[in-house]
């Protein structure tokens, strides 16, 4: 089984983001392999190590995705690839979903995992349009993949009325929850050996397309500004005497905040 | 006298025991190196205390009976060494004294009323020792055959000895045989047994049998004597009273400077290493020889494991079991792990790559089939320790177990990637964010917002900086000691600024745990940021901080003079920087954090800063100074679940509450956080307030 994992560089979402004048404030930020596709990492290296899968990795835009495709690597995986084009930069999940189209098509593969979300847009749509792409079947929200043959497996989701078994033949997209596995974290064996291997970077002319077979010049959706979520303030504590309180917060409510 | 007899018999068991020994040593040549030969003066004078002072056995106040007993039996046994070596001279001629302890000086005389009462005294012991373990039968003592055999052994030869100068006695003057037994008889000093009342009293059990009876009892002494001690030196190195040889060697070779040998400093850059698996511990070969000295010299008194946290809490890290498993590993790949260090010196010596990589084909076929952890030592065994040094600080012979403990964490997490994994979301965080709680590490400051604290990026030029680690910055409870502590600092004008967002966690967890990766990459940082700001005087709340950035940092190029808020406080109240009224009501206990106190000898200024807050004097926990019952967060446990036998949080809690106070004070913010979750867990957290000492001190400020 030949399995093709994708995986996208995000910004750290423990850090406070800041925007100024519509835009994020990069001052300070740093960038980590998106959790979900931490997960699907993991499920593939699991598959790699249960049932001996290949497993190869896709990262596309970005700029410098060493650091991310180095720890997969040390984490298991055994190919990677980074895809990254000035066209690109306005890239949306239909034009990611084209550039892995054309990934997939020269490689031969048989199951995408992805990453259900990436922890930046939480769009959660790039692996299922990639599977209208490629016509192939997908299942989303996945919590568990077992192998039953080289064709075909047994896939658990996360459904509305709880865990859907699915049985799924290959070629195949699916996309992975969190709950999945717990992704290992690379140990220094791993990052020593990964520092030495090769990652092939390519541009969309490298890849056998281009920029407008992928529709960069019109992507379907474009993130047009930031905006900062507004900081709440801290409440206000009051004390003392439990009536004279209550006659101070209903005053307030009616004068102040004017909801009485 | 029968020098035949005697020449033979000491031919035989020097002959066999130096054969043994010679064994051991060679054992101990064949492991890692360490290097303990600096600062005699120092080690002398350990040897003194430890040793020969029997520190540990009679310095203790709950176990003060039983430590006097082996303290007697011990020098009970040194003066007896000094006559067995008349006696061995006697063997070959009769009358034979040594240099000035003959029957012309006073020394001869003394030395034979000393021998004589010690004697007496040994005898008592042993038969207290006996009673000790047959009818009282402490906890902690394992009672074996070899146990009983060696008091035997020791009876015998206090009884041998003893008996003989009464059959001396009874010939000379009972008997008037005066010309032809020898025995020391001075114008001024008279009689020799007027020195010895012991061996007289002895002398009346015999007096009636006759002549040739006693002449009997003297000749089998004699040779009972000696061949129960020659047969006594043979026992030793077979079992737990090896101790009695390898002791004295096993104190005067102790770690000096840091209570035990601080964690390597692994150059992890070194392919050859990684190659060859020789980082941390994960074969029994890879032990230094000092930590195979220390398995040498366990006396299976079973100290350690009576107060060692895990174990009084149903953890199966027993450490008279770990020891032993360990020693007995070793033994049995004696051979293999001599034969193994012969081919690693061939191997460095031999410049040709095919040959050397044969040897070191030959050199792994060698390695014990046995996982150390997993076969000898379960992994649960060795990732429940704390860290907390109690078992140490109690070992009356100076044996280190943690840094055994945390290089074997270092061989399974760096060679075999096998620690638990409930650590990860912690080392992530630490690797991602600079703290284990994986919290935005732009949000380290956050605490400190209002407080007009200055960070260093604005302004280095302040006399202190103030450390203030990954729990003060994100923890919530000890955020409040962090500001409390500000609050201090400021009230005393002292110049200090913070490092901000620029402060990384010290990795000390990351280090206990055995992922030497992560704790030098923290380490690197912060070094490099500390020197950057030219930083000289650092204060922390933490005491993990303060273990770390004094002892720890200086491995790799960091050298501060760290000062701990406890020890800072009570200095500025000492010079009267700032006041303090004593206004807390109610009965207050302290806590002693063992990285204050075991590792760092942090006792006294607590305690000093709390005698000035409370209104009546700080009470002591039943367990405390350097005995002081850990809160189960050190060693990375903190991290990690605590699901086998009981909470030690809980067992702490409960232990302050039995003291009917109304405040404990810590000076730690995981003991903080361990015995406030303890004393909710009993629902006694509005009963029992648990505060760190710069809170009290805070609100106590006049
Ligand atoms: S390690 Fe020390 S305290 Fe523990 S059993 Fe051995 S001698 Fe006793
Ligand atoms: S350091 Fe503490 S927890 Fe670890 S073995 Fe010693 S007493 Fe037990």
């Amino acid at each position: 089984m030949k399995i093709l994992t994708t995986v996208k560089k995000v910004v750290d979402v423990e850090l406070n983001i800041h925007v100024k004048d519509g835009a994020i404030v990069e001052d300070g930020l740093q960038y980590v392999i998106n959790a979900w596709d931490e997960n699907g990492v993991e499920t593939a290296v699991q598959l790699k190590e249960d049932s001996g899968a290949e497993t190869t990795l896709v990262s596309i835009g970005g700029g410098d995705n060493t650091d991310v495709i180095r720890r997969c690597y040390a984490m298991g995986i055994e190919s990677g690839m980074h895809i990254d084009d000035p066209a690109l930069e306005k890239a949306d999940a239909f034009i990611y979903a084209r550039v892995l189209q054309k990934v997939f098509e020269a490689g031969d593969y048989d199951l995408v995992i992805t990453g259900k979300q990436a922890q930046d847009t939480d769009n959660g749509q790039t692996g299922i349009i990639l599977a209208e792409y490629l016509g192939l079947p997908c299942v989303s929200n996945v919590i568990g993949i077992e192998v039953l043959d080289d064709k075909h497996l047994k896939v658990s989701r996360s459904g509305d009325a709880g865990t859907e078994i699915v049985a799924l033949e290959l070629p195949a997209v699916v996309t992975v929850d969190v709950s999945i596995n717990e992704p290992r974290l690379p140990q220094m064996r791993g990052l020593m050996m990964a520092k030495k291997k090769a990652i092939e970077k390519m541009d969309l002319t490298a890849l056998g397309t281009s920029a407008d077979e992928i529709g960069c010049a019109a992507p379907k959706s474009e993130i047009v500004a930031f905006m900062a979520t507004e900081k709440r303030s801290g409440g206000r504590k009051f004390e003392g005497d439990a009536a004279e309180i209550t006659a101070r917060v209903v005053d307030l409510l009616a004068n102040e905040a004017k909801v009485l | 006298m029968n020098p035949i007899a005697m020449s033979l018999l000491l031919t035989v068991a020097l002959g066999v025991f130096g054969r043994t020994m010679a064994r051991k040593i060679q054992l101990l040549r064949a492991l890692a190196p360490a290097d303990r030969t600096n600062h005699l003066k120092q080690r002398l004078a350990n040897m003194f205390v430890f040793a020969i002072g029997q520190k540990r056995l009679i310095g203790r106040a709950r176990e003060r009976s039983s430590g006097i007993m082996h303290a007697l039996i011990f020098w009970g046994f040194c003066v007896l060494l000094i006559r067995s070596l008349t006696l061995y001279g006697q063997g070959f001629y009769e009358g034979f004294q040594l240099p000035w302890l003959g029957g012309g000086h006073l020394a001869g005389y003394l030395y034979l009323a000393v021998k004589d009462v010690m004697e007496g005294i040994v005898l008592l012991m042993v038969l207290y020792a006996v009673f000790r373990r047959a009818v009282l039968k402490p906890r902690r003592l394992h009672n074996t055959f070899e146990a009983y055999l060696v008091l035997a052994l020791i009876g015998i030869l206090m009884v041998s000895d003893l008996l003989l100068d009464g059959a001396r006695y009874n010939l000379v003057h009972l008997y008037h045989n005066a010309k032809t037994i020898p025995f020391f008889n001075h114008p001024r000093y008279g009689s020799e047994f007027l020195w010895t009342p012991v061996a007289v009293g002895a002398s009346a059990l015999i007096s009636g049998l006759g002549a040739s009876a006693n002449a009997a009892i003297l000749a089998t002494m004699f040779w009972l004597h000696i061949c129960t001690q020659l047969v006594f030196l043979n026992i030793l190195p077979l079992g737990k009273h090896f101790h009695v040889i390898t002791a004295l060697p096993n104190v005067f070779l102790k770690s000096l400077g840091y209570p035990h040998e601080k964690a390597q400093l692994l150059d992890l850059e070194d392919e050859a290493a990684w190659e060859d698996e020789s980082l941390g511990v994960n074969h029994i070969h890879q032990l230094n020889w000092k930590q195979g000295l220390d398995l040498y010299t366990c006396t299976e008194c079973g100290r350690c494991k009576e107060v060692c946290p895990t174990y009084t809490t149903d953890k199966p890290l027993n450490l008279y079991e770990f020891n032993d498993k360990l020693k007995h590993a070793l033994l049995a790949n004696a051979d293999n792990i001599i034969r193994r260090s012969g081919l690693a010196a061939a191997r460095a010596r031999c410049g040709d790559d095919e040959q050397a990589a044969g040897l070191a084909e030959q050199m792994s076929a060698l390695n014990s089939e046995k996982q150390l952890i997993g076969d000898i030592i379960a992994a649960d065994t060795l990732w429940a320790c704390t860290t907390c040094r109690a078992c140490e600080e109690v070992c009356p012979v100076t044996i280190e177990h943690v840094p055994r403990i945390i290089a074997m964490r270092q061989g399974q997490t760096l060679m075999a990637e096998a620690y638990p994994k409930e650590l990860n979301p912690a080392l992530k965080g630490l690797e991602r964010n600079g703290n284990p709680w994986g919290i935005g590490y732009d949000k380290r400051a956050d605490w400190a917002d209002g407080l007009g604290v200055q960070t260093m990026a604005a302004d280095a030029d302040v006399d202190y900086l103030f450390w203030v680690g990954c729990a003060g910055s994100f923890d919530d409870r000890a955020k409040k000691v962090s500001r409390s502590l500000v609050k201090i600092l400021q009230r005393a004008g002292v110049r200090f600024a913070i490092l901000g967002v620029e402060e990384k966690c010290t990795g000390d967890f990351a280090r206990r745990v055995g992922n030497e990766m992560l704790f030098q990459m923290a380490a690197q940082e912060n070094i490099a940021t500390l020197n950057r700001y030219k930083v000289k005087k650092i204060i922390t709340a933490c005491p993990h901080c303060l273990n770390t950035l004094r002892h720890e940092y200086p491995q790799m190029g960091g050298n501060y003079e760290v000062i701990h808020h406890s020890e800072f406080i009570a200095q500025l109240v000492k010079t009267g920087r700032i006041e303090l009224q004593p206004s807390l009501a109610g009965a207050l206990a302290y806590h002693d954090p063992c990285y204050l106190g075991r590792y760092n000898e942090i006792f006294e200024q607590p305690r000093s800063i709390l005698a000035s807050v409370c209104q009546d004097a700080p009470r002591e926990l039943p367990r405390h100074g350097r005995e002081s019952f850990c809160c189960g967060a050190g060693g990375g446990r903190m991290w990690m679940e605590e699901t086998i036998g009981k909470r030690i949080n809980l067992e702490r809690a409960e232990e302050i509450a039995g003291q009917n106070v109304a405040h404990v004070a810590v000076a730690c913010p995981f003991c903080l956080t361990m015995i406030e979750d303890g004393m909710k867990e009993l629902e006694k957290e509005e009963l029992i307030k648990t505060r760190d000492i710069a809170e009290l001190v805070a609100e106590s400020m006049a």
